[in-house]
């Protein structure tokens, strides 16, 4: 059973200013022992997850709630195992989704078809799983012939649609989502719905970083709120009311 | 539970598979990547030739254009040569054809190396792939218009009736090493400009006066002693493992131990700078 464990994940990372990314200043400062030039060492280390311990069990729909910069993007990304960690332990039992931006690697240059495949490759698909989806995601976007022509001559709902079709198509244990997920206007938004409910019916674990409340209570059990990279509280869906400020976004 | 990394398991649907990510493994992750990126050549591939393709979109000639730009480099600098330097063109231009193929290659593989961590940004943050597909996938475009200008060369041994014989056959390890050198340069290349933003800058200035110092269309047929600029340039002995096997001739002993000698020192260190880099270059990007 899909199952994920989290013990003592710090991630830190260096934010780089302008002049700590040029080679000059850092021969200058290594030269001068890092004092003359002022500044030239400005790196500024942020540490976005600190000391996290978290169990996910199978059937958990999280639901990751926490203000801009508390950690939430930052912890999909080390569980999909972009970002590394700094110290800590992770175990995923499970195969591994990510759909951190559905429009990644999307080329808007090219056919709604070569998007589906440029798209599907990244997701993990080989070519037969991406061309048993086409049909299917030609009847969800409706797009019928406009899948021929180049995206860019797509209305901005016509291209959300199919990157949304595209991302919701592979079947995973996991699912690591960050933000949109809901696609188009609100004729199509009913639609899309019964289709996340679909996909994610199908996966043992979701964790979904939203700042939509009705995205969360629609589609999540659990929630979980990040403060400054720590779990400030984890526990049921329903019963706790969203803070005030957090209704207000 | 093992500590064993399945850096893929998302392509292994029968069994669940076990991932796990510990801050003191990422040094062998580093090997990993290089390794299992090279497994997902579906990617790199297919990135690539979507890349060309691009490129060369509503275009009527197409991916032609390519070898006709530089056919005409190649006929024009032949010609320019050999009646500068009063040289037979039957010698010349199958010199300079294959020297700036080759040339052509590798530079573009060194200047596309330093954007080639940096240009996918959106990829490396986002899509979990191992970072190095994004280095074999500029390889690849840069073969694929490698191999479009070999038509040029074709062209040149079949007019210029280049002999083919034993030499010849060494091409196929003499590119092999040659591509081995790039790969290291390019991996090299990438991590370095990820992290200091100017060394873009330095390799692109560096490989013009590079090319200059090579004899890449000039020969040195016509000096009695090879320069130290020529003797002592990696470059130099890089091309001569591929281009004397086209023309027909043997490349010497010292071209190969040359080309043999910066893989290893080069390999070595570039797999130094990736396994401390490695960990670090997603939130470098």
């Amino acid at each position: 059973m899909a199952h994920i464990s989290i013990e003592g994940l710090s991630v830190e990372f260096a934010v780089f200013g302008s002049r700590a990314r040029s080679l000059k200043n850092t021969i200058m400062a290594q030269a001068t022992g890092g004092r003359v030039m002022s500044g030239a060492r400005d790196i500024v280390s942020v540490r976005a997850i600190d000391n996290l311990n978290l169990e996910i069990r199978h059937g958990d729909r999280i639901g990751l709630v926490g203000h801009n910069g508390s950690g939430k993007t930052t912890l999909l990304r080390v569980l999909a195992g972009i970002y590394k960690p700094n110290a800590g332990k992770i175990t995923i039992h499970g195969k591994v989704g990510t759909l951190l931006d559905p429009s990644a690697g999307i080329d808007y240059e090219a056919t709604g078809i070569e998007n589906i495949y440029l798209r599907g490759r990244l997701l993990g698909m080989n070519k037969q799983q991406i061309e048993e989806q086409i049909s299917d995601i030609a009847d969800f976007t409706d797009l019928g012939d406009f899948l021929q022509l180049p995206m860019k001559t797509y209305s901005a709902g016509m291209a959300a649609r199919l990157t949304f079709a595209i991302s919701t198509s592979l079947q995973n244990d996991i699912l690591l989502i960050d933000e949109g997920i809901g696609a188009g206007d609100a004729a199509f938004q009913e639609k899309a719905h019964k289709r996340i409910e679909r996909f994610f019916d199908q996966t043992s674990i979701v964790l979904l970083a939203s700042h939509s409340e009705d995205l969360l209570r629609r589609f999540c059990n659990r929630r979980l709120v990040m403060e400054h990279g720590q779990v400030a509280s984890d526990g049921p869906m329903h019963s706790p009311a969203p803070p005030a400020d957090r209704r207000a976004e | 539970m093992s500590d064993v990394v399945v850096s893929h398991p998302w392509k292994d649907a029968r069994r669940l598979p076990v991932r796990t990510i510990r801050a003191d493994h990422l040094a062998r992750e580093a090997i990993d990547d290089v390794i299992q990126g090279l497994f997902e050549y579906e990617i790199w591939s297919g990135m690539a030739l979507h890349e060309i393709r691009q490129r060369f979109r509503r275009s009527t000639l197409g991916p032609l254009w390519l070898t006709l730009s530089m056919g005409i480099m190649v006929g024009a600098l032949g010609v320019v040569f050999s009646t500068l330097l009063k040289q037979d063109i039957s010698q010349t231009l199958p010199y300079i054809a294959t020297g700036l193929i080759f040339w052509g290659l590798l530079t573009n593989c060194i200047n596309d190396g330093t954007t080639a961590f940096i240009g996918s940004e959106t990829y490396i943050r986002n899509v979990p792939l191992p970072i190095s597909v994004h280095i074999y996938r500029m390889i690849a475009r840069n073969l694929i218009i490698w191999a479009f200008n070999m038509a040029i060369y074709v062209v040149v041994l079949v007019v210029f009736q280049i002999p083919i014989g034993w030499a010849t056959l060494l091409f196929i390890p003499g590119f092999a090493l040659f591509l081995l050198n790039l790969t290291w340069i390019a991996f090299a290349v990438a991590v370095l400009s990820t992290r200091y933003r100017d060394i873009p800058q330095v390799i692109v200035n560096l490989v013009q006066v590079v090319f200059f110092v090579t004899p890449v269309f000039w020969s040195l047929d016509s000096l009695p002693n090879h320069p130290a600029f020529v003797a002592l340039n990696p470059f130099y002995h890089l091309l001569e493992i591929v281009r004397a096997p086209l023309l027909g001739h043997f490349a010497s002993p010292l071209n190969w131990a040359i080309s043999f000698g910066s893989a290893a020192v080069g390999l070595a260190a570039t797999a130094y700078l990736y396994r401390r880099a490695y960990a670090r270059i997603a939130y470098w990007v």
